[in-house]
């Protein structure tokens, strides 16, 4: 009687499994729109329609304009490549400008609440400025307001928050932009009518939920004959996201044409499973990744493009945008500010300063980057 | 009906060791059933290929899942294994990346994996805390200074010697596997008809009476807990010769992955109770579920809690055939 | 004619209730708080203090069944994809059903009560060890949690649902003042009623509170119910004051919850434990993620922390104990 009862339970859920394989989606789990750009090559204009600034404000914010500052860092996690260059973007822009002092420090997994908890004992510990990449955009605003209502500026980068619970967020590039670099590779390397699949952290992650959904728009109106096999949720583990992709090179087999990595774990292991695979050169992995950890796929020509922009950069502009705040030189309403070595940042959206375009990590120049 | 009584009592041995060996058989069907059974809806997964990658991917859990098993079934538990593991794969890695002859960078894991866990042992048996007060202290100690002494970088540029998972014995068995066979056959024979390894199951069975046998509580826990640091190395091994990088990290929930192959397989938390074949090939299941899932087109939203109703269902027939068999 | 010799008394070292676990634990904590307060002028504000108390509400909540649950011998690896679970059924209830909002909040307590339920029943009726049924259950009900939301997130709640998650009431945070509720009624319950003293007894002996004639099976259902329906409640906290649902939220709960309480005395073999010990073992490790914070200490030195103090105190408690137990 018992198992019987189990096994109801089990082909109910077996069931509701394979209807809703019908859904069709690659995963952009948000409900937001999707922008592409336009087909042609090279880089697309965004010249969309100014934006009036929509970003929050810190209530009677001390003023410390050309005083030292200190700041806090708090990202999605800590222990990745990724955001240890981050890091390291801000400690080189903290010691050129002289006056700020930066610390990082996260939780130890991508988890919103625990994420939260850091910024709220940051709170109060009474800093000058907060950085942060949330791990939701939504969740995290209350602990943000709660900053900015105590005089503290906010500043975000590579995973915003909602407008109003920041001042301004450094946007490494836009949506659509790395969607449009990745799908013009994979279709350029593994051909227009291919197929490929998809190997990304999870569905609920903010920021690869809009990529893929923008990759969707955009391959449905520029490469049409490119066909969407399938997504699979690696976590950030390295071994899992090489399981999960020998397990879709075993599934499709010459079917599969292409790999898309969709977090700097998930395509270093996609490039290690057709390595592994012995399908170098036959399937296609496009991806974002830190340099270094590609580096071994490159240079064996495994893999021709690696699409990122520079994190070390992203960290050092985001440094010196709260500089700038917190002396005054970038108020709402502006069009660009000043960005250190990186020369002049125009931005965009209204509160989101533009870092530039995705970067393509070729043979070629792969070799001069150490992050 | 003496005659038939003595009989009774002559094939009641057999019908406990069939009872002890089917959740193995079960196990065993159940592997190749699925495999049969997805096979026809996918014909690819039944590609030496695709099969071969299964068991590789997943062997250092099997080997993992063989000293877990051994410390439940003496009636403890442990949860820190998932962060000594990646403790042990990041200071095989460094190691390696620094120069160290690769044969060290082998040796020392193991080494370290049974000094950590036989300290523990000691700490739960000594000083009578128990198992999952310390092992849960230890989780966050580990998993802490893992990202306190690394900060968290990734290990690039191993040496090519460094991959003991790439070495194909006799030019086909892959050493995963090959160690997940061995390693599994050896702990049974051992477990079985040793008597050192039969204490594990007196004790876990039932400690006051162990001890009036002679049997000595503290000293059997240390020694389980240091067999189990030994295969906790040879699955941190495992775990880092894989890839080409090594995360520094340790892998999320390994240790929950670990218990459920132990349990599945068979082993009961009661203690006294199970075998490590159960659980090798539990966890050879577990990895072929998951594979199975991507190759049936199972909705990707739905894979955890088709997982999930396995293996509860897994544990309530196992339950309810252990209580048929003991009440008939 | 010889005497028979008196046993020896065993040599108090101080009054019983001194050395009592939870007394050694708050006398650690207060050591523990002054040394931080001292480190850190911020950190013994009342300011902090009530927000460190609003943080650990959702933990908080969870850790009063469970303690039942472990005094009884037993433990709930699920709670943590319960309260999952229940977040993802209060906004697609809400949502998708078109449940107006109290009747949702509703909806997913229920859920959270069924969750626990079955949990109980499987434990007590098909006599599942619940070590092995909780950890089954907790991939089971995170998958339910994935599935049913498909990955979307519900936001956008009127003003009035904020208030429990984020507002004050009579200057202390409005949850804290239900896990105030919770743990009086908790303690009367656990101390006071027949309903605590079974607990004792199942934990002690479960075979011979059997014989004695308690309705065993019936009290090990209730609270594992009790534990999935604080778990909902939690639930509703966490999304009052984070302002979304999110499939993976609780993960990591359970190790938390059981922490707090092995930490606050609790035996995890049964029979011993108090809701007082819970609330302090809790505190301590609240306060002092908070305080390392503060000091500066970062996020990996600190659990490592936590880690020996688990350790360390229940070590320090157990041979003090042992001590007075004259073993």
């Amino acid at each position: 009687m018992k198992l019987r009862l189990a096994a109801v339970l089990f082909s109910a859920t077996l069931l509701a499994g394979t209807a809703s394989a019908a859904d069709k989606r690659w995963d952009g789990a948000d409900d937001l729109p999707v922008n592409p750009l336009a087909c042609s090559a090279g880089e697309a204009s965004a010249a969309p329609a100014a934006k009036p600034y929509d970003g929050g404000q810190p209530t009677n914010a001390p003023d410390k304009a050309g005083k030292p500052i200190s700041l806090v860092d708090v990202p999605k996690l800590i222990g990745i490549g990724y955001f240890n260059a981050t890091t390291k973007g801000m400690q080189d822009a903290a010691k050129t400008l002289g006056n700020v002092t930066a610390k990082t420090d996260g939780p130890t997994e991508a988890k919103i609440d625990e994420q939260i908890k850091f910024i709220d004992n940051t709170i109060t510990s009474g800093v000058d400025g907060i950085l942060f990449a949330a791990n939701d955009p939504v969740a995290i605003a209350p602990v943000l307001k709660k900053a900015l209502s105590k005089g503290i500026h906010v500043v975000g980068y590579d995973a915003n928050a909602t407008p109003d619970a920041r001042e301004w967020f450094i946007n490494q590039a836009e949506f659509n932009g790395i969607a449009k670099a990745m799908i013009d590779s994979m279709a350029k390397e593994a051909g227009e009518d291919k197929s490929f699949a998809i190997v990304t952290s999870t569905f609920t992650t903010p920021n690869q939920a809009r990529w893929i959904a923008e990759m969707s728009a955009y391959a449905q109106k520029c490469h049409p004959k490119l066909k969407w096999l399938e997504t699979v949720e690696a976590q950030e583990d390295n071994n899992l996201s090489f399981n999960q992709a020998t397990t879709l090179i075993n599934k499709y087999g010459d079917k599969l044409s292409g790999l898309f990595g969709m977090t700097s774990v998930a395509t270093p292991a996609s490039a290690e499973a057709v390595t592994k695979a012995k399908l170098c050169g036959k399937v296609a992995v496009v991806g974002l990744a830190t340099p270094n950890a590609m580096k071994p796929y490159v240079n064996a020509d495994c893999v021709k493009s690696v699409v990122l922009w520079n994190p070390v950069d992203l960290g050092y502009a985001a440094t010196y945008v709260m500089r700038a705040v917190v002396d005054g030189k970038l108020k709402p309403g502006a069009t660009s500010v000043e960005a250190g070595k990186l020369g002049k940042l125009n931005v965009v959206n209204g509160s989101e300063i533009l870092l530039g375009s995705p970067f393509i990590f070729t043979k070629q120049n792969i070799k001069d980057f150490d992050f | 009906m003496i005659a038939a009584t003595l009989t009774r009592t002559e094939a009641d041995p057999r019908r406990l060791l069939k009872a002890l060996a089917s959740q193995e058989v079960l196990l065993a069907i159940a592997v190749v059933g699925l495999a049969i059974a997805v096979g026809f809806y996918n014909p690819r997964f039944l590609a030496t290929r695709n099969l071969s990658d299964v068991l590789l991917g997943n062997a250092y859990i099997a080997v993992a899942a063989v000293g877990m098993s051994m410390v439940i079934i003496s009636g403890n538990i442990d949860i820190s294994v998932g962060s000594l593991i990646g403790v042990l794969a990041t200071l095989s890695g460094t190691l390696a990346v620094d120069g160290a002859p690769i044969i060290i960078t082998w040796l020392v894991p193991l080494v370290v994996g049974v000094l950590v866990m036989a300290a523990q042992g000691a700490v739960i048996a000594y000083l009578r805390i128990p198992a999952i007060v310390v092992t849960l202290g230890m989780l966050s100690i580990l998993k802490g200074g893992l990202i306190s002494a690394t900060g968290g970088k990734w290990i690039t540029d191993l040496p090519d010697g460094f991959h003991l998972a790439d070495i194909e014995l006799f030019g086909t068995v892959p050493m995963p596997v090959l160690l997940m066979i061995v390693a599994t056959i050896l702990a049974a024979l051992w477990m079985r008809h040793s008597a050192s390894g039969r204490t594990i199951y007196a004790v876990g069975g039932n400690a006051e009476a162990a001890r009036l046998c002679g049997i000595s509580q503290p000293r059997t826990t240390v020694m389980v807990f240091a067999l189990h640091g030994f295969f906790a190395g040879v699955a941190a091994l495992l775990y880092a010769t894989q890839l080409r990088v090594i995360q520094s990290t340790v892998p999320p929930n390994l240790e929950l992955t670990i218990i459920t192959a132990s349990v599945v397989g068979g082993v009961s938390i009661l203690g006294g109770v199970g075998t490590v074949i159960g659980s090798s090939l539990a966890a050879i299941l577990i990895a072929e579920i998951a594979s199975a899932l991507v190759f049936t087109d199972v909705s990707p939203y739905w894979i955890r809690a088709v997982q999930g109703s396995l293996i509860l269902i897994t544990v309530i027939a196992d339950i309810l055939r252990r209580r048929r068999m003991a009440g008939a | 004619m010889s005497e028979i010799p008196l046993p020896q008394t065993v040599k108090r070292v101080a009054p019983w209730w001194l050395l009592r676990h939870e007394t050694m634990l708050a006398a650690i904590l207060f050591v523990a708080l002054v040394i931080l307060g001292v480190l850190n002028n911020r950190f013994l504000t009342l300011d902090n203090l009530l927000n460190q108390g609003r943080l650990t509400t959702e933990v908080g909540l969870i850790a009063l069944p469970m303690t039942f649950i472990i005094i009884t011998g037993g433990i709930d690896l699920s709670v943590g994809s319960i309260v999952g679970l229940c977040a993802i059924m209060l906004g697609y209830s809400w949502k998708i059903f078109g449940f107006p909002l109290p009747l949702a909040i509703c909806f997913s307590l229920v859920v959270g009560a069924a969750a626990g339920f079955l949990n109980g029943l499987v434990i007590t009726k098909v006599k599942v060890p619940p070590l092995i049924m909780t950890i089954a259950t907790l991939a089971l009900y995170r998958g339910l949690a994935e599935g049913i939301s498909q990955a979307h997130s519900v936001r956008g709640y009127p003003e009035w649902f904020y208030f429990v998650g984020q507002s004050d009431l009579f200057g202390v945070p409005a949850q804290l003042w239900l896990l105030l509720i919770a743990i009086v009624v908790a303690g009367i319950a656990l101390d006071r009623t027949t309903f605590g003293r079974t607990l004792y007894a199942i934990g002690n002996n479960e075979t011979a509170a059997r014989f004695s004639g308690l309705p065993v099976d019936r009290v090990k259902l209730i609270i594992y119910t009790l534990s999935g329906l604080m778990a909902g409640l939690s639930a509703f906290v966490l999304v009052s004051r984070v302002t979304t649902t999110r499939s993976d939220m609780g993960s990591g709960y359970e190790l938390d919850v059981i922490a707090a309480v092995v930490l606050g005395g609790t035996s995890i073999f049964g029979g011993l434990g108090t809701i007082w010990g819970t609330i302090v073992g809790l505190a301590m490790i609240q306060l002092l993620k908070n305080g390392l914070a503060l000091t500066g200490v970062k996020g990996d030195a600190t659990i490592v922390v936590i880690g020996a103090v688990l350790i360390l105190s229940t070590l320090v408690a157990g041979s003090l104990q042992r001590r007075r137990d004259g073993v």
